[in-house]
């Protein structure tokens, strides 16, 4: 008989091998199909936060299609009023060129922060000012920002169109998961043998729950990171400490690089906003760091890492394996295909080593081969 | 359901089934309807097995058509223990908790049964207190009934 608890599922080291195995394996292939891994995470993230209004439309009398078509609605609709009227808040009347004009602004600022700090330096220590630091970085700059323009514009707008259409997807993930995502779920179950039904019922539920446990765990890592980037900018009076918050840590979503150009964001704003006054951006730079450490190390950890029941080192020690593997994807993908590949692994394992389970479905494809055949002479 | 008087309460024959079922009995139409989206449909040939003796449980079954038999292990073999048909219910208690199941059951006809998995039932009754205690109460009743029978010695079907 097949018993014992499948919440008390311990994988030895053989399933965890395998697992780990099949997890960098999947990174590797998903490396190539970063066009498609973004707008997937995206239209998850967005699954997982409409699904609570979704079922309460659901409750109310609506059916499946008018409640998903509803909730898309409403909340791209809100999205896109927020958008509109944050670029017409920001942009001044009538100047149409402005968002030109404050790119370029912040960049000048960032160089001259830059110029600044490598002058400091060379006021500081000699042996840098006898390295002509500041001329031969400056050289550098100049080298790289006079063809910037047409060496990397034209690339970078035309990466730029390539992943709209690909992000243009995110919303229809969204509104099919939330559709069609029941019924899928039906459609997998009913592929499931009846031996195997009830188990794989738990498994799909678990694959369901994991991924929903580290959506939320994302959504709490990108509060309790807005709260902490928004205080420490906030009491080192940078401007706009809450929205440079929120904005680094939606970038924090991709663990490291990441955090690296929020940073550098940060800096720039910081730099560029209090020319008169560098102790600012080293003093974001500071916050910034620590706030990543706290990240990084015990945030991440404990709201992902707990949020799929991973032990905090496998998940700081998986994170790097991603990035070396599969780079921006391998960090974003790491930690929920992890989580899924885990607890795959772990019920397939307890499954197919069910000697009951076996045979009880040998026996009812027996059966099965029996009735189809009853007035054959085979 | 406020808007549920908007709505046509046509039933599907599957639906209808279900509502004749003493689980659903006391489910409005558009309550039947969202239960129904929940459930899981599965076909069994005679004398195939649904569940085990001792297996964990992790739904609830509704005989939809056809028959099954309930038996235990006693020491001197197999003894069955009861039979139900359309419009049963077994495998309730698995909906309750996490205890194994108290004996086997077999197909005994071609049969086609409803499933109601566990952690969608536990769901609904976070999301949904209507539906939740109506589901409940039936349980509740469905499980006395079988004390009651056990009480007054006719003991016919187990607790699975």
């Amino acid at each position: 008989m097949s018993q014992g608890s499948l919440r008390d599922i311990h994988s030895g080291p053989f399933v965890w091998t395998g697992i780990i195995g099949v997890t960098c394996l999947l990174l590797v292939l998903l490396e190539h199909m970063l066009w498609l891994v973004l707008p997937f995470i995206l239209g998850t993230v967005m699954y997982y936060i409409l699904l609570g209004p979704l079922q309460r439309l659901l409750r109310a009398g609506f059916t499946r299609n008018v409640s998903a078509t509803l909730v898309c609605l409403v909340f791209f609709g809100a999205c896109i009023l927020l958008l509109m009227a944050a670029m017409t808040w920001t942009a001044a009347p009538g100047d149409t060129d402005s968002w030109h004009r404050t790119g370029a602004r912040y960049l000048d600022g960032g160089v001259a922060f830059v110029r600044n700090t490598l002058a400091l330096l060379e006021a500081k220590f000699p042996i840098l000012a006898e390295m002509h630091l500041n001329a031969v970085v400056n050289k550098r700059f100049k080298a790289y920002t006079d063809n910037f323009a047409q060496r990397h514009l034209t690339a970078i707008l035309l990466g730029a169109a390539g992943w709209l259409p690909s992000l243009l997807l995110a919303p229809f993930l969204a509104f099919f998961f939330l559709r069609d995502g029941l019924r899928f779920k039906k459609f997998l179950a009913r592929a499931v043998p009846n031996a195997y039904f009830e188990r794989t019922l738990y498994l799909l539920h678990q694959v369901d729950q994991t991924a929903h446990r580290y959506f939320e765990g994302l959504l709490k890592l990108t509060v309790l990171d807005t709260i902490v980037l928004g205080f420490g900018l906030w009491l080192i009076g940078v401007p706009s400490p809450l929205l440079l918050g929120f904005v680094s840590a939606l970038l924090a979503w991709v663990p490291f690089v990441g955090s690296v150009v929020g940073c550098m964001m940060v800096v720039v704003v910081a730099a560029t906003d209090a020319p008169g006054n560098p102790l600012i951006a080293y003093g974001a730079t500071v916050v910034f760091v620590l706030a990543r450490l706290l990240d990084d190390f015990v945030f991440m950890p404990l709201t992902l890492g707990r949020s799929l029941h991973i032990h905090p080192l496998v998940t700081v020690l998986m994170i790097f394996v991603g990035g070396a593997l599969s780079g921006v994807a391998g960090l974003m993908l790491v930690l929920p295909l992890l989580g899924v590949v885990m607890v795959i692994g772990a019920t397939m394992g307890r499954l197919m080593t069910d000697p009951r389970l076996r045979a009880r479905h040998r026996y009812a494809r027996r059966l099965r081969d029996r009735q189809a055949s009853v007035d054959l002479n085979v | 359901m406020i808007f549920g008087f908007l709505k046509s309460s046509t039933l599907s024959p599957r639906q209808l089934r279900l509502q004749n079922t003493s689980l659903f009995r006391s489910l409005k139409p558009l309550e039947i309807k969202f239960v129904d989206g929940l459930m899981h449909e599965r076909r069994y040939l005679p004398d195939e097995i649904v569940f085990d003796e001792g297996e964990e449980g992790q739904a609830l079954y509704l005989v939809m058509s056809g028959r099954v038999q309930i038996s235990r292990t006693h020491s001197r073999g197999r003894q069955i223990v009861g039979e139900l048909s359309s419009g049963g219910v077994f495998g309730d208690l698995a909906l309750l908790d996490n205890s194994p199941r108290s004996a086997q059951v077999r197909a005994l006809d071609a049969c086609e049964l409803a499933v109601f998995f566990r952690d969608d039932f536990l769901a609904l009754m976070e999301t949904d207190a209507v539906i939740g205690y109506k589901i409940s109460l039936a349980l509740a009743r469905h499980i006395g009934q079988r004390l009651r029978g056990w009480l007054d010695g006719h003991a016919q079907l187990e607790a699975l």
